[in-house]
């Protein structure tokens, strides 16, 4: 019965003592429940942002990704605004360039590359001229004539260099005068330079002897359209040899104190024919005619003046050429020449003889001839009162004089009724007037004398209008010799006027 | 010191190795306007020996070069005065 009595409270205790319990048991169900939830959130939020995070590692990748390019794009921007800039600068310059042409020392180097070593030149020179002579009276046993005619001369030298050390050069010479066209073969040889001071020289050359043949010949380089009588028609010696030559030069004392040498030897020396007076013939028919010996010739000059003493430039040479002709006989010759520049002034003259032993008993044929000449430019005449104009033409002018003659004892008919000079090697023969050569009969007179007055106007360095006034003047005396070789006395001589006119170019 | 005098020399023959290039160079220019020089000085008299002087503009410089030997072997003048003729002709021109 007390428990029954307790019982009760006991329970109600029981239920107010477990209430609390029971009722927080039923919330912990509850709050499990929210706990799952609030993790299960939180895990989804751990998720989230784990995924937040990668996105934003992405993402500042990509950031960093994109401000690398951008710097990158930036860099090349600027190298791009760069170049631009050294582009413009150089379109620019390329412009200026093209604008101004190439230089001439690159053109220099474009030519050379492209040309090669072997370079080849042609130079040369080209004159054409008239001629008046007025003869007046004939010589012995011809007709005089008077002679009006043009005449054209072309001479193009061909130049070869192969190397430094060789080369060749050839001369043509195409005229056309009175009595047609000619050609011939003036020059063609070989130089070899194996050492400074030695030149050798081999084929068909202008004969060394004194200055005339070898450098005042051609025809823009001759300050007078014909040639002086010891060169002309009646050479005293031959006017080429065809052989070997040795040459050179060396300075012995101050600049300008030189000295040079040439000896060689050759085919030898040849005649028109074999009979007393007869001129020397040009090379090719000496190659071929009356030549059973060989020739040796020697040529010293010596220039004293230094250059520093300003007292001009002096050449004194002295020659020989010495040969056997026709079976044996002897032809020897020796020649002074000199030469004096100063300024404006230039003379110049030789002096030559050569003695030829004749055949049959025949006297010996003995000739000597010589020249001197001077000229002045006026390229410091101002004459006062005169327009500039007319002292600019004026101081273009160079007047000139000179006097030559020939002695020898005997002259051929072979000579005087020759055919022209035209293909005999510039050599003219016969008394019709030729390039150069004014045709007076009286150039054949066995002592024949004439002065040249010049007037030149140089338009150019090597392109002149050259004016000549030939006064003939022979002495009277000695032989003329027959076809058959007869000789009779030649009398009176005639005095004749000759008018040249040329105007020549070297080129 | 063997060592140092060694470096030295070495440092020496390579840098004279290095430079005659350039040294070569700086003495051919000079040696070309020296010549030029000269012959500016020798044209108006060797060349009217004969002639009249022509200038360098007339012919190109490989022309040049032909026509110098030409003239040498004409006129017997100086190899070392046609070389700065030569020099001069063509400089002319550059």
């Amino acid at each position: 019965m007390w428990g029954s009595r307790y019982f009760g409270p006991a329970i109600l205790f029981m239920g107010v003592l477990l209430a609390p319990a029971f009722r927080a048991w039923g919330l912990e169900g509850a709050g499990r429940e929210n706990l799952s939830e609030i993790r299960r959130e939180i895990r989804e939020l751990e998720a989230d942002r784990s995924r937040d995070l990668q996105l934003m590692e992405k993402l500042e990748k990509r950031v960093d990704q994109l401000e690398s390019q951008n710097s990158q794009l930036k860099a090349a921007n600027a190298q791009i605004k760069s170049n631009a800039s050294q582009a413009a600068q150089q379109v620019k310059s390329l412009q200026a360039q093209v604008e101004a042409g190439p230089s001439p020392k690159t053109m220099a180097s474009a030519v050379s590359g492209y040309l090669g070593s072997h370079t080849f030149t042609l130079t040369g020179s080209a004159g054409v001229g008239f001629v008046y002579d007025q003869q007046s009276s004939a010589y012995t046993g011809f007709p005089n004539q008077t002679q009006n005619a043009f005449f054209l001369d072309w001479e193009p030298m061909v130049l070869y260099r192969p190397n430094d050390w060789m080369m060749f050069e050839g001369v043509l010479s195409g005229t056309f005068g009175q009595t047609g066209t000619g050609v011939d073969l003036s020059t063609a040889l070989f130089y070899l330079f194996p050492y400074d001071k030695l030149t050798i020289g081999a084929g068909l050359f202008d004969q060394p002897f004194g200055d005339w043949y070898e450098t005042q010949s051609p025809m823009w380089v001759n300050r007078f359209i014909t040639a002086p009588l010891p060169f002309g028609v009646a050479p005293v010696v031959p006017p080429a040899e065809m052989g070997v030559e040795a040459r050179g030069g060396l300075q012995w004392g101050e600049v300008g104190q030189d000295f040079d040498y040439t000896v060689w030897g050759g085919q030898g020396p040849g005649y028109t024919s074999n009979v007393l007076g007869a001129a020397v013939t040009s090379p090719i028919a000496a190659a071929n005619k009356q030549t059973n010996g060989k020739s040796m010739g020697a040529r010293l000059r010596i220039y004293p003046l230094p250059l520093d003493a300003n007292v001009g430039r002096l050449e004194l040479g002295a020659s020989t050429y010495d040969g056997k002709w026709l079976s044996g006989n002897w032809m020897t010759s020796w020649g002074l020449d000199f030469a004096y520049l100063y300024g404006n002034l230039q003379a110049r003259g030789e002096f030559l003889r050569s003695y030829r032993q004749m055949p049959n008993g025949q006297p010996q044929d003995n000739r000597e001839g010589w020249y001197v000449q001077f000229g002045y430019f006026l390229t410091d005449l101002k004459v006062p009162g005169l327009d500039d104009q007319v002292n600019k033409y004026l101081s273009k002018f160079e007047p000139l004089v000179r006097y030559s003659g020939v002695n020898q004892h005997f002259v051929s008919s072979d000579d005087v009724q020759g055919a022209t000079g035209i293909g005999l090697g510039g050599v003219q023969v016969g008394f019709i007037p030729d390039f150069g050569l004014n045709g007076s009969p009286s150039l054949y007179a066995p002592h024949a004398r004439e002065v040249a007055l010049g007037l030149d106007y140089w338009i150019a360095p090597s392109i002149v209008w050259q004016n000549e006034f030939d006064i003939e003047l022979p002495h009277a005396g000695g032989m003329f010799v027959n076809s058959n070789g007869v000789a009779t006395g030649v009398g009176a001589t005639p005095n004749d006027r000759a008018f040249l006119s040329q105007f020549t170019i070297g080129f | 010191m063997r060592k140092i005098a060694w470096l030295l020399s070495v440092l020496v023959i390579g840098i004279g190795g290095l430079c005659p290039g350039a040294v070569n160079a700086q003495q051919q220019e000079s040696q070309r306007r020296q010549l030029f020089k000269e012959g500016a000085r020798l044209w108006p008299v060797y060349c009217a020996q004969c002639h009249n002087a022509r200038p360098g503009s007339e012919f190109a410089p490989y022309q040049w070069n032909v026509i110098i030997m030409h003239m040498r072997g004409l006129s017997n003048m100086p190899a070392e005065n046609a070389q700065a003729i030569l020099e001069y002709l063509k400089g002319g021109r550059e």
